[in-house]
């Protein structure tokens, strides 16, 4: 039975934070909208299994870590007692605020949401299996956002709820005695953080040679130390070779420099790394190309190799970041109303919420050093900040990547409490072009964590307050 | 590493390429003279700015340059290859990587071909809103001169390099009045044709707007220079043996010296901008010099301050070096008043034009013997008389203070005490 298509200017695929702004921008230039979305909830994987309830749980949780610190300040706490399905409940409010509030938005301007999974049956046409049965978008135009979910390899995948991914550890179903840890990017971390908070004995494994590579090691230390401190074991250059189901536990065989190990555990977090959605939507049927690693390649515009679809977040690859989709969504948008609008020297801001935060934008130290390119580096040390020590958070630092012959700030990076709050300031910098003096001579109001970034501008006139720097003077 | 046309000096912003003193494939030294430029007043030598092995030579004999212009490519010793970004898409035309961004000066972005490349491979640094103005206007950012703080460009710069591609001036010459065509001489005979060095060029500028903006208005007089010519004739042994030569042009910068302190108003430029007059403290004298490749002006400076032998040897140096044309572009520059002698050649009265923005400029003859009655009734004496002739910029200068001039002038002269001479 031929069903007639319902006509529309833009589909979007996906109601994350990249296709929601999409669909949102696209309305907002008058265009008619349809977002189809599989889950019940719109928000994507940041809104519901991401971004927004790991740092519900960053936050709940760190109230503890700092109560653990309060002793040698003179004020103590009884133990506390957790009520997970408090917690849960809590945390799923939120979601459940966002969620609402982001259909809200979609409601007010007319952007009709569909929920159910979409399938391509050509370059222009989107099947989408909705509860009340098969419907038919032709599209003038389709946006594919349809993320990414986390990376779990075969040999781990037992069916066995105690292996979790990111997704099923923010459900927070319990409190593993014993959790494992697969990887120690920053999901592995956060979620580390979290669960070590609540009470599990934490291993991690990394198979690099370091927690959080590929980020300069001066901005990882502060967090290594703590997780030092908070974790029963780290362990890098360890591979996991197999897991088995032993009873109520997870059997894991690991090795660490050709040491092969067997251990007990009562839950695993697998935290390897995400990959796109791509399976099962009919991509095939378009003209849509895809790299080795099943990313969907696009140019600079977001454009696809169709000429009727774009592409934006996760499933292009990149830094999967809700912001980077967010503006990506607005590159395809504009492009699609014929602006001259390109995804192109845009600096990206990133923030692991460990505890320290971890952030940066711009070049990084490494980066530079990888492409050859000559910087100078001013840093402060957060030992010298008053506000620091009023906060008993001495463990950062700041620093600045500078062109040593403009001056001109390309890169920053920041740990330290708070620092995911602090790094906007250094985006703002590099993206204005922003030399070293113009942030040493803008006024940051005392004692706050924000004057660290000027006081690294000052050291790298070798004038900074307070520490003496080891560089003369430089240019008055 | 590139070479590229440094900035010379005020003005200097494009020259010829006059000789290239490498190859590709030489070695080269730290500051070893690559290539030699004529450039409006003088031959400038632009020297490596590090050791190395030359890839490539981007200009040849004759070829026009402006200032940013790549000149010589080469990979620096030690160093390798630096990792120039290649691939950066701020690099086009295959200009490799390193050109004096900070260096880059504010300015209108009439000055040609102006190419921003950064050393870290970035594209030029501007706020986003300036990004998307050019985006949206299909400007590439890296032909636009930042003027802020490490070069970023600001929204002003963006317009005025808009405003500029409007008017066409962006990077055509400077707009010049059109000239009625040429006839055709050959109809009249044979004809040859010799190129109007930029050298020429820069002298015809500079003439034509000095008379076009100056109201000019000469002043002509014979000096008695009966007594300096005895002085110089006295002591120019004495003088040469400390390797100088005493000539009339070295006692007469002495004695202008001494006129230009009593009449500060001849030592001034006016700044029609302020509306104020400048008057030097200083008294630096312009020489023109005459030259195979036309006339230049070389500054001898602190004229009041320094002794006669001083100014004798300090102009035999200077006359050498901008014959020879090996004059650093300096020493063309900030004189407050000039002389233009003829006397070596021959020559009476003529009308110099000033050397903008100076207020005057003093052309001098040649001294003849003429009789001449030193008193009433006397019989003539033969006395040595030097045609002088005071072109000066009747704006700030009125014809009773040009007359006195030269009254003060004939004054010192006549008394020019021996003492000064003496060694």
């Amino acid at each position: 039975m031929p069903i007639e298509p319902i006509q529309t200017e833009i589909v979007v695929l996906g109601a994350g934070p990249g296709g929601y702004a999409a669909a949102f921008y696209a309305a907002d230039r008058g265009k008619k909208v349809i977002l189809v979305e599989q889950d019940e909830r719109l928000g994507g994987v940041c809104l519901n299994a991401g971004c927004i309830p790991s740092k519900a749980l960053l936050h709940a949780t760190e109230l503890i870590r700092e109560s653990d610190e309060s002793a040698k300040r003179g004020i103590t706490f009884a133990k506390p007692e957790i009520k997970l399905d408090h917690l849960r409940a809590w945390k799923d409010s939120i979601l459940q605020k966002l969620s609402a509030g982001v259909r809200g938005l979609a409601d007010r301007r007319g952007v009709v949401v569909l929920h159910g999974r979409g399938h391509f049956e050509d370059s222009q046409t989107l099947r989408v299996e909705t509860a009340d049965g098969q419907q038919f978008i032709r599209y003038q135009t389709a946006i594919l956002a349809v993320g990414s979910k986390p990376v779990i390899p075969p040999a781990f995948d037992l069916g066995n709820k105690r292996i979790m991914t990111s997704t099923e550890a923010l459900e927070l179903e319990e409190i593993p005695e014993n959790l494992l840890v697969v990887g120690g990017g920053y999901i592995g971390m956060e979620l580390s953080t979290v669960y070590a908070t609540l009470g599990s004995k934490v291993v991690l494994m990394e198979a690099m040679g370091s927690i959080l590579s590929g980020m300069d090691a001066d901005l990882t230390r502060p967090v290594l130390q703590y997780a030092e401190k908070a974790f029963k074991e780290i362990r890098v250059g360890t591979r996991v070779l197999k897991m088995s189901t032993s009873g109520k536990q997870i059997k894991v065989i690991s090795e660490t420099a050709g040491q092969k190990k067997e251990e007990l555990y009562d839950g695993v977090l697998v935290a390897v790394g995400r990959s796109p959605n791509c399976a099962d939507l009919g991509l095939q049927h378009t003209k849509v190309q895809r790299d080795e690693k099943g990313f969907v390649k696009v140019n600079e515009k977001q454009q696809t190799a169709d000429p009727f679809i774009y592409a934006i977040g996760d499933v292009v690859g990149g830094a999967m970041l809700a912001h980077k989709a967010s503006k990506e969504a607005r590159v395809a948008v504009e492009v699609i109303a014929g602006e001259s609008s390109a995804f192109k020297d845009i600096v990206i801001p990133a923030v692991v919420f460990t505890d320290p935060e971890v952030a940066w934008c711009g070049l990084t130290e490494n980066e530079a050093s990888a492409k050859n390119i000559t910087v100078e580096v001013a840093r402060f040390s957060w030992a010298a900040s008053g506000r620091a020590l009023t906060l008993d958070r001495v463990d950062g630092m700041t620093k600045l990547i500078i062109e040593p012959e403009t001056e001109r700030v390309l890169g920053v990076g920041i740990v330290g409490h708070g620092a995911g709050e602090l790094i906007s300031e250094g985006v703002v910098a590099v993206e204005m072009g922003a030399t070293a003096r113009d942030i040493a001579e803008s006024i940051h109001p005392h004692p706050t964590l924000s004057e660290t970034l000027m006081e690294a501008a000052e050291a790298f006139y070798g004038k900074a307050t307070h520490t003496i720097s080891r560089r003369k003077g430089k240019n008055g | 590493m590139d070479i590229r046309l440094p900035q010379l000096a005020e003005g200097a912003d494009s020259g010829t390429v006059v000789s290239i003193l490498v190859a590709e494939g030489a070695q080269i030294q730290k500051d070893q003279t690559v290539i030699e430029l004529e450039n409006q007043k003088a031959v400038a030598p632009i020297p490596s700015p590090a050791a190395g092995t030359v890839t490539k030579v981007h200009v040849k004999v004759g070829d026009s340059v402006t200032v940013g212009q790549l000149l010589v490519s080469f990979t620096e010793e030690g160093a390798g290859a630096p990792a120039a970004p290649a691939a950066s898409p701020a690099a086009p035309q295959g200009q490799a990587a390193q050109a004096p961004a900070a260096a880059a000066p504010a300015a209108a972005p009439a000055s040609g071909e102006y190419r921003y490349v950064s050393k870290s491979g970035l594209p030029p640094p501007a706020s986003p809103t300036v990004r998307k103005m050019a985006r949206d206007l299909g400007i590439d950012l890296t032909r636009v001169r930042g003027s802020s703080d490490g070069g970023r460009i600001t929204t002003e710069d963006l317009r005025t390099y808009i405003t500029a591609l409007q008017s066409g001036g962006a990077f055509a010459a400077p707009a010049a009045v059109k000239k009625p065509a040429l006839p055709d001489f050959k109809k009249w005979g044979s004809v040859a044709r010799k190129p109007f060095s930029p050298l020429r060029r820069a002298i015809a500028r500079a003439m034509v707007d000095s008379w076009t903006t100056i109201p000019h208005v000469t002043q002509f007089d014979d000096l008695d220079v009966t007594h300096l010519q005895e002085l110089v004739a006295k002591h120019l042994p004495a003088y040469e043996k400390q390797g100088a030569r005493l000539t009339l042009t070295v006692i007469l910068l002495k004695v202008l010296a001494a006129v230009l302190k009593k009449y500060p108003v001849f030592n001034s430029s006016l700044d029609e901008t302020a509306n104020e007059l400048v008057i030097k403290e200083y008294i630096h004298i312009g020489i023109a010099v005459d030259t195979e490749g036309g006339l230049i002006v070389p500054v001898l400076r602190d004229i009041d301050k320094k002794s006669l032998l001083q100014i004798a040897k300090d102009l035999k140096s200077l006359a050498e070096q901008t014959r020879g044309r090996t004059i650093p572009n300096e020493e063309l520059q900030g004189g407050s008043f000039t002389i233009s002698n003829q006397g070596g050649i021959g020559g009476g009265h003529f009308t110099p034009i000033i050397h903008a923005p100076e207020a005057a400029i003093l052309g001098v003859g040649r001294a003849k013997q003429q009789p001449v009655y030193l008193k009433d009734g006397s019989a003539p004496a033969p006395r040595w008389m030097l045609p002088v002739s005071l072109s000066y910029d009747h704006r700030i200068i009125d014809g009773a203070d040009a007359a006195r001039f030269m009254v003060e002038l004939a004054a010192v002269a006549k008394n020019f005490s021996e003492n000064e001479v003496k060694l």
